[in-house]
């Protein structure tokens, strides 16, 4: 598989601190990349270096065959964006939010297709601002989506959701996957990257420090002769809780 | 172009849902306007004047004859004391003392003219004003037809008869200016600030929208609240309060609006230098406030200390009002209020300075 996301020698200060020193990696056509990594490891610097929003110091970021800080504008065109505080302007509707993006990227969409295809279509008419979390993170996924991007960016997309309302969302993200779309996400989740991703990226004080399928990963650390402490259990609480309350979305 | 177009008409739809912005930029100023309309109407409908003839001869009495005829003052014969403690009481605008050696003679060189000393209530500037105006304008005939000379300017004489200035007819472009100014300077920062703090305007440059595209969008959205506003405003002094703009409708229009733009500049910077939503109100009232009482809006920009009228004079709001007023009460044309124009100009020039310094879009 050809790469469609190259970033080699990143580069990012503030000020005095080195946010990203030099990191090098590729994320694979049509795979479910995901860069973990502790809060402020400098993910989301690098994910909005990719997304064009900021300058790198140094370094190359290649997204679809355009180099972004060349050609931001352009590369923007490509990519999908889901920023980690997803924000729309007051007094739109859902689906006017969807149109309202679809306009920035000179567009026509069918929004209420694309709401459908994040399940929101019975919310159309609301308001997005008295969404709840889930339903206004999947709303964010519908606004990426707009202009049929290569490149999904999705930026913690999970962070504050219960865990009905993350699991919803891993299935929208595994069908956007096989709809063709590379999805790029952070999370802090292990969990979540475990499940969803095909690769992993661990990040930690700008420097990335493995980067593997999680499985490969796993197996290597239990190579190196780690154990638990205890035997894993066969259920988390969290399987309790959700077999106790269903899987189905409790947004309303 | 389309882009720009259909943008703005998504946020104008967005906008006219906002019943906050909505109550702010039609209720309030339409509240104002018929709150200090009618609490005044009439209230300047004269000017109160006492005269103190000393001389009472011919050329006295038919000095305060002209005065008599003109409707806008309401003369009285008092004593030159009586009426000073009628003026510290407010109950008296103002007190002409006609000299006992007043005469109307042609001046020569080097001979004295007589002296008519006015006294004004400090509490009623507009009053006052007015009726300097008035009396300097009957001087300026007399002086004329005696001196047999004909005026460098001429002005018809209903100009001065006509003169029927009620407190309304002044405090409709005062109105229109002010609520011009809050609209583009409050709309925009609290609703850009917001914007800015939850990251919108992050998400909307993370797409491959021109911020200049969003920029058009935004300012055309409030351009086309502050016409309708104006709109309305102008609809209600003409059907309810019976104003005749003289200028016409179209000049007070386009002078509201460069005022709109104006204050959409200082708008803009305040919603880039802002942090959050809290410390807009703060500095908004620090902009607004001063020009809201010393720009000429309820009463004469005069009513300002002395000592500050240098400064006050060169506000931006005074400019805007001044031009306001000069069309709506005068009758001027865009071409006479070029000055006060030149001022807005100057002013916004300074806004878009401060606006290009303030609100980057590199930094939301």
């Amino acid at each position: 598989m050809t790469a469609i996301v190259s970033v080699r020698e990143l580069q990012k200060h503030y000020g005095d601190i080195h946010a990203v020193r030099g990191i090098s990696f590729e994320v694979l056509q049509g795979e479910i990349f995901g860069l973990l990594g502790p809060n402020g490891a400098g993910k989301t610097t690098t994910v909005e270096i990719l997304e064009g929003l900021r300058k790198a110091d140094g370094g190359v970021a290649i997204v679809d065959g355009i180099d972004v800080s060349k050609e931001p504008a352009k590369a923007k065109e490509r990519v999908g964006v889901q920023l980690q505080q997803s924000a729309f302007p007051e007094n739109f509707t859902a689906k006017e939010t969807v149109e309202l993006f679809a306009l920035c990227y000179g567009v026509t969409v069918d929004a209420m297709a694309l709401l459908k295809e994040v399940d929101l279509a019975d919310k159309a008419g609301q308001r997005q601002e008295k969404l709840s979390g889930g339903q206004r993170q999947r709303l964010s996924i519908a606004t990426a989506l707009v202009n049929k991007p290569r490149v999904l960016f999705l930026d913690e997309p999970t962070t504050g959701l219960d865990p009905q309302a993350r699991r919803n969302l891993w299935e929208l993200v595994r069908g956007i996957r096989q709809s063709g779309t590379t999805v790029f996400l952070t999370t802090h989740y292990m969990d979540e990257a475990e499940v969803l991703c095909d690769r992993v990226a661990v990040m930690d004080h700008g420097e990335i420090i493995a980067m593997d399928p999680p499985r490969t990963l796993i197996t290597a650390l239990l190579g190196r002769g780690f154990t638990k402490p205890m035997i894993q259990q066969q259920a988390t609480l969290e399987d309790v809780f959700l077999d106790l309350t269903g899987h189905e979305l409790r947004e309303d | 172009m389309g882009q720009a177009l259909r943008l703005t008409l998504m946020y104008l739809r967005a906008y006219l849902r906002d019943r906050t912005a909505v109550f702010f930029s039609l209720v309030v100023p339409l509240m104002l306007l018929l709150i200090f309309g009618s609490l005044n109407l009439g209230a300047f409908g004269q000017v109160s004047l006492a005269i103190d003839d000393q001389a009472n001869t011919t050329a006295s009495q038919s000095f305060v004859a002209a005065l008599e005829k003109i409707d806008t003052l309401a003369v009285k014969h008092l004593s030159a004391d009586a009426a000073l403690a009628e003026l510290k009481r407010t109950e008296l605008d103002m007190l002409l003392v006609i000299p006992k050696d007043f005469a109307i003679a042609p001046t020569r060189a080097g001979q004295p003219v007589p002296t008519i000393t006015m006294y004004g209530n400090d509490a009623r500037p507009q009053q006052v004003s007015v009726g300097g105006s008035i009396v300097n304008e009957v001087i300026t005939r007399l002086s004329f037809a005696v001196n047999q000379t004909a005026p460098v300017v001429n002005l018809k004489q209903e100009d001065v008869q006509g003169v029927r200035l009620r407190y309304v007819d002044f405090l409709v472009p005062g109105i229109l200016g002010v609520n011009v100014m809050q609209l583009a300077i409050f709309s925009v920062a609290f609703a850009l600030v917001v914007d800015k703090r939850r990251g919108v305007l992050r998400r909307i440059m993370a797409t491959p929208l021109k911020p200049i595209t969003f920029l058009v969008a935004q300012v055309v959205t409030r351009l086309i609240m502050a016409t309708l506003q104006v709109l309305i405003m102008l609809a209600v002094a003409v059907f309810l309060f019976d104003v005749h703009p003289l200028g016409g409708i179209l000049p007070l229009l386009l002078v509201s609006l460069f005022g709109a733009v104006l204050f959409l500049t200082i708008g803009f910077a305040l919603a880039g230098w802002a942090e959050t939503e809290n410390q807009v109100p703060a500095i908004a009232q620090l902009i607004t406030l001063p020009q809201f009482f010393f720009s000429g809006v309820f009463f004469s920009k005069e009513a300002a200390p002395a000592f500050i009228r240098p400064v006050t004079n060169l506000l931006p709001l005074t400019f805007l009002n001044d031009a306001l007023r000069e069309i709506s009460v005068q009758g001027a044309t865009l071409w006479d209020v070029r000055g006060q124009l030149l001022g807005l100009l100057v002013w916004t020039a300074i806004g878009l300075l401060l606006a290009v310094r303030f609100f980057r879009f590199d930094r939301f």
